[in-house]
């Protein structure tokens, strides 16, 4: 239920403010295995309750954080400060989550919360089985990101 | 015909990307101006002439909608039109906002032509509303 919309709407975020058009990875993997190791893991987060509550997140490579910044402001990459860069992805997680949000209940039954940057990602609090979780890996021409959902 | 615009966000990065968005847009401003939250956007319009405002919801201090509501209350600032700018784009969302005095609404993420479109939508017919104000009626001296 969640995952058409959560896609819908990160490519609607990913390509009309980043200018990012992506592409979603087919089949399942892990995180692990989809994220870049050669490069630390940004995430950010941001709670909302609806219908069921949550917290979606966004995982993206801290280079590509700073692609998305100098995107997004217009911007030469050298001149993206580091509070811009987290802005960035704590505007894009808000933008993705509320998307997604409208998308599966136009009638507005829901509450997003403050976007927050949680810093290097830890990739095994999103491991399956752990809590419910929907995953979407995706990646623009240079990199590889995931976003999702945990239920709470 | 410039207008002055004011921006109001608690994140300065959103501020940013707004400003250049409406000036990608083609949309003619002749002065930005920008606050961090409702309270900040009162003060500033008390100091300075701003023809329309674009405002975030979410915000510490005073919300957008409590902008908007509080601007509709003061005779000085009533006039003015509020373009209410969010990641929220229920329809329950955008009736609270018309209810409450809102000119507007863009939901994040917007292209540059939806600002300029909402932007000439509701300047074109704030002045619609001014030309009429200000027409003699009828039998007057003037």
């Amino acid at each position: 239920m969640i995952q058409p919309h959560l896609k819908e709407a990160i490519s609607r975020v990913m390509e009309t403010m980043f200018f990012l058009p992506v592409q979603f990875a087919e089949g399942p993997r892990t995180l692990g295995q989809w994220l870049p190791c050669d490069a630390t893991v940004l995430e950010a987060f941001i709670d909302f309750r609806a219908h069921r509550s949550g917290r979606g997140f966004l995982l993206v490579p801290a280079p590509c954080v700073r692609e998305m910044a100098a995107n997004f402001l217009g911007l030469p990459q050298a001149e993206v400060s580091e509070e811009q860069a987290q802005d960035t992805l704590k505007e894009a997680v808000n933008m993705m989550m509320g998307q997604m949000l409208s998308l599966l209940d136009r009638g507005g039954g829901y509450a997003l919360g403050i976007p927050r940057f949680g810093g290097p990602a830890d990739l095994s609090k999103f491991q399956e089985g752990q809590s419910p979780v929907a995953v979407l890996a995706f990646e623009t021409g240079n990199t590889h990101l995931a976003a999702g959902v945990i239920e709470s | 015909m410039a207008f002055n615009v004011l921006i109001v966000d608690d994140s300065s990065t959103m501020r940013a990307v707004v400003k250049k968005a409406i000036r990608v847009s083609g949309f003619d401003v002749g002065e930005y101006r920008e606050a961090a939250d409702g309270q900040e956007a009162l003060e500033t319009l008390r100091r300075h002439w701003v023809d329309v405002v674009l405002t975030d919801i979410h915000m510490p201090r005073l919300n957008g909608l409590e902008l908007v509501a509080k601007m509709r209350e003061d005779e000085l600032l009533n006039s003015i039109p509020v373009i209410m700018v969010s990641t929220e784009g229920s329809e329950k969302k955008v009736q609270e906002s018309i209810r409450l005095g809102a000119s507007g609404y863009i939901q994040k993420p917007f292209h540059p032509e939806q600002i300029r479109r909402t932007l000439s939508q509701v300047m074109g017919e704030a002045q619609e509303g001014q030309k009429n104000d200000s027409a003699a009626p009828e039998g007057s001296d003037f």
